[in-house]
């Protein structure tokens, strides 16, 4: 895969009533992973089906979203790059064709400036430093796309 | 300490007390200690009754040093204050360098980007868009140049914060770089932070090696530096107990992890037939200054007697400026917060004086904006001016570690030591850091650290103001530092313009000679310095160490 992570495959079974998937994916090549891994943990928790995807490469995003038919893609950036990224992982989603499937979050050091024009490019909520993570797990499970 | 007949009087008086606390209401709160050690509601000579104050204290410069790692302490000199720097590009960086000189700063640290960490050059698409990000690009030996222009590097030392995988490289640009311009490289002061743990559980390294190899990069690079004296000046490993600690882990964990790899580190060398009294006493260490005021101290107190004693009973060296354990501190930055940004001024101010008084011998303070972006240059200054206010307005300097004594402090340092103690026989029980690391230990001891925090605060267990009590929303109102967009491009010209003017052929052969090193045990840091001289980029070397020893999956857990 050349990602320095292999997937994990964490979660619960699937069983007959379809779970939320959740794709946790970091973007680039910062390491500070606190962030994602206690969001995480914290989907786990709430019974969703979670993949991790660790470091990957916008192609490997999105090829991992499509062939994981995820629900939510979480994108964990901590470099101040968030503009770059989320970007070029909207096009690749916009050009497959699945971008009004999947629902993209985004968390990590990101100025709460930057939420509105983040929001208008695509993504629907972004968490910054002080999030709780129940805040989160209640945001997919009322807005996740069905 | 006491009397026995004293003591016993002490406790006929503390029961008249007790009966009259019985009848009290405490308030709803958990008194433990960040790491969870149950605080006692009074201290008093009883607590230290099996004390010996020679023993156990001594006298600042002496023998345990808890009182301090030097006679004088800040009566004779002052922490230096160094802030941890670097954004966009090294033009940049080395403006925000003289900035804070000029403001009192005595110290620099560079802050490296995410490239920089990870061996990557910008010409790499997998990290193109974080050029410059996160800290400051160093890319090859030009850009040494840039970041260090009219800096009296001579006279201030310099710390480059680089882990292993590329503090060889680095660092080679370095003392190239200065030997170039003049000085000469065997009086030069300055710290690598060369810490293994920090690009693997403090951070997740991206395409680095695995940490057999890790750690052997870290020795080559001790024992290049100090035994074989070509730099024996420099500090060329500073156990960064910070970045782990920023995770999650707690204060005895912290001191767990520090201490044990710095025990792996001198067998390593030790095992290449060096002396322990070769090297250790250019080791170095960088803590974190957290929440729990009087914990931190503890564990500045806590973390020289425990030093003194494996220097002294386990290693047995002799010569007594190795026994003492000197230290850089960082405020805690995941003690921040990016609702109402201001009241971090206070936060860290708070942290700051803790360091001090635990007797640090350099210090970084966060800024304000911490939890939102890299620092402003008003944050920065604020910052500085922090230390400053204790340095020149607050007066503890006046007299040496002014806690001694204090019942609860004495006592905490104790029951700290103890507990670190015990910890590091866990870790070492796995095996070497390496191991500790490669069998996914470490990775489940700081999973159960950020599980435990994240439940702590969203249960309101650990107050955070502004988050879980009197919450605000984000702060949208403080001015965001943005880094330079051009530094992607600025950077790729850098290194084309280098490519330009070096002479490939000659590198080339540089360069196999290099991997011949990485496949033998032989140290790597003359074949970098040669190799970085000629104009080798961090992203080759690094580059031939993938292709020698493999690119390593860490065995993170969730």
């Amino acid at each position: 895969m050349g990602t320095t992570f292999s997937y994990l495959v964490l979660g619960v079974l699937r069983m007959s009533e379809k779970k939320i998937r959740v794709l946790m994916s970091k973007p680039g090549i910062d390491g500070h992973w606190r962030g994602g891994i206690v969001v995480s943990r914290a989907i786990r928790d709430a019974g969703m089906e979670l993949i991790f995807g660790g470091f990957q490469n916008v192609q490997q995003i999105v090829e991992a979203a499509i062939q994981e038919d995820v629900d939510v893609i979480g994108l964990s950036i901590h470099s101040g790059a968030h503009f770059a990224y989320t970007q070029e992982v909207i096009d690749l989603l916009r050009e497959k064709g699945v971008l009004d499937n999947i629902m993209i979050l985004l968390g990590g050091v990101i100025p709460a400036k930057d939420f509105p024009k983040l929001k208008e490019m695509g993504v629907a909520n972004v968490y910054g430093p002080g999030t709780l993570t129940k805040d989160i797990v209640e945001f997919i499970r009322t807005n996740v796309k069905k | 300490m006491f009397d026995k007949n004293y003591l016993e009087k002490v406790r006929e008086e503390k029961e008249k007390w007790e009966k009259l606390y019985e009848n009290l209401k405490e308030r709803e709160v958990k008194f433990v200690s960040d790491s969870e050690i149950p605080i006692k509601n009074l201290y008093t000579p009883l607590d230290l009754k099996e004390k010996d104050y020679m023993e156990d204290l001594g006298f600042p410069g002496l023998p345990p040093y808890t009182r301090g790692v030097y006679p004088s302490m800040y009566r004779g000199r002052l922490w230096t204050m160094r802030l941890f720097s670097g954004h966009g590009t090294p033009e940049e960086t080395n403006k925000r360098w003289k900035f804070l000189y000029e403001n009192g700063e005595t110290g620099f640290s560079a802050a490296v980007d995410a490239l920089t960490f990870n061996g990557i050059d910008p010409t790499n698409p997998d990290g193109a868009p974080e050029v410059g990000t996160s800290g400051v690009p160093l890319y090859c030996i030009d850009s040494l140049f840039a970041l260090t222009e009219d800096i009296p590097i001579d006279k201030v030392s310099v710390a480059l914060v680089v882990e292993p995988f590329t503090s060889a490289p680095v660092c080679a640009m370095y003392f190239n770089m200065a030997q170039m311009r003049g000085y000469d490289i065997s009086q030069l002061t300055g710290t690598t932070q060369n810490d293994i743990l920090t690009m693997t559980v403090g951070y997740i390294p991206y395409k680095n090696c695995p940490p057999n190899h890790i750690l052997r990069l870290a020795c080559d690079f001790i024992e290049w530096t100090v035994p074989m004296k070509n730099v024996p000046r420099w500090h060329p490993i500073n156990f960064t107990g910070y970045n782990y600690r920023e995770g999650g882990i707690d204060a005895v964990q912290e001191l767990g992890f520090v201490f044990a790899s710095a025990c792996s580190h001198i067998d390593n060398l030790i095992e290449r037939g060096w002396k322990v009294d070769d090297f250790v006493g250019r080791l170095a260490f960088h803590l974190a200054a957290h929440k729990d005021f009087f914990e931190e101290i503890a564990k500045f107190r806590a973390a020289r007697r425990i030093w003194y004693k494996l220097m002294k009973d386990k290693y047995e060296a002799k010569d007594p400026r190795n026994l003492g354990f000197r230290f850089h501190v960082q405020t805690a930055g995941s003690s921040l917060t990016a609702q109402l940004p201001k009241v971090n001024i206070i936060r860290t101010a708070i942290q700051a004086l803790e360091a001090n008084l635990g007797g640090c011998q350099s210090l970084h303070t966060n800024s304000y904006d911490e939890a939102i972006c890299l620092p402003s240059e008003d944050a920065a200054l604020v910052a500085l001016r922090t230390q400053q206010i204790i340095s020149d307005e607050s007066r503890i300097h006046n007299t040496i570690d002014p806690l001694a004594g204090s019942y609860f402090v004495e006592w905490l340092t104790d029951e700290v030591e103890d507990r670190v103690w015990k910890y590091i026989d866990k870790i070492q029980k796995v095996g070497t850091i390496d191991k500790a690391l490669s069998t996914g230990f470490l990775y489940k001891e700081m999973r159960d650290a950020f599980h435990k925090r994240r439940m702590r605060i969203e249960s309101g267990d650990e107050i955070m103001l502004g988050v879980n009590k009197f919450p605000v929303p984000y702060d949208d109102v403080t001015d965001v530092f943005r880094t330079n967009k051009e530094a992607i491009s600025i950077e790729v010209e850098r290194i084309n313009k280098l490519k330009a003017k070096r002479d490939n052929a000659k590198l080339e052969k540089v360069l196999d000679k290099l991997r011949n090193i990485c496949e033998k045990e032989e140290n790597v840091m003359p074949v970098v310095m040669e190799a970085t001289k000629e104009g080798a980029t961090v992203g080759e070397i690094c580059d031939i160490y993938r292709e020698i020893w493999g690119i390593w999956e860490p065995p993170l857990a969730i």
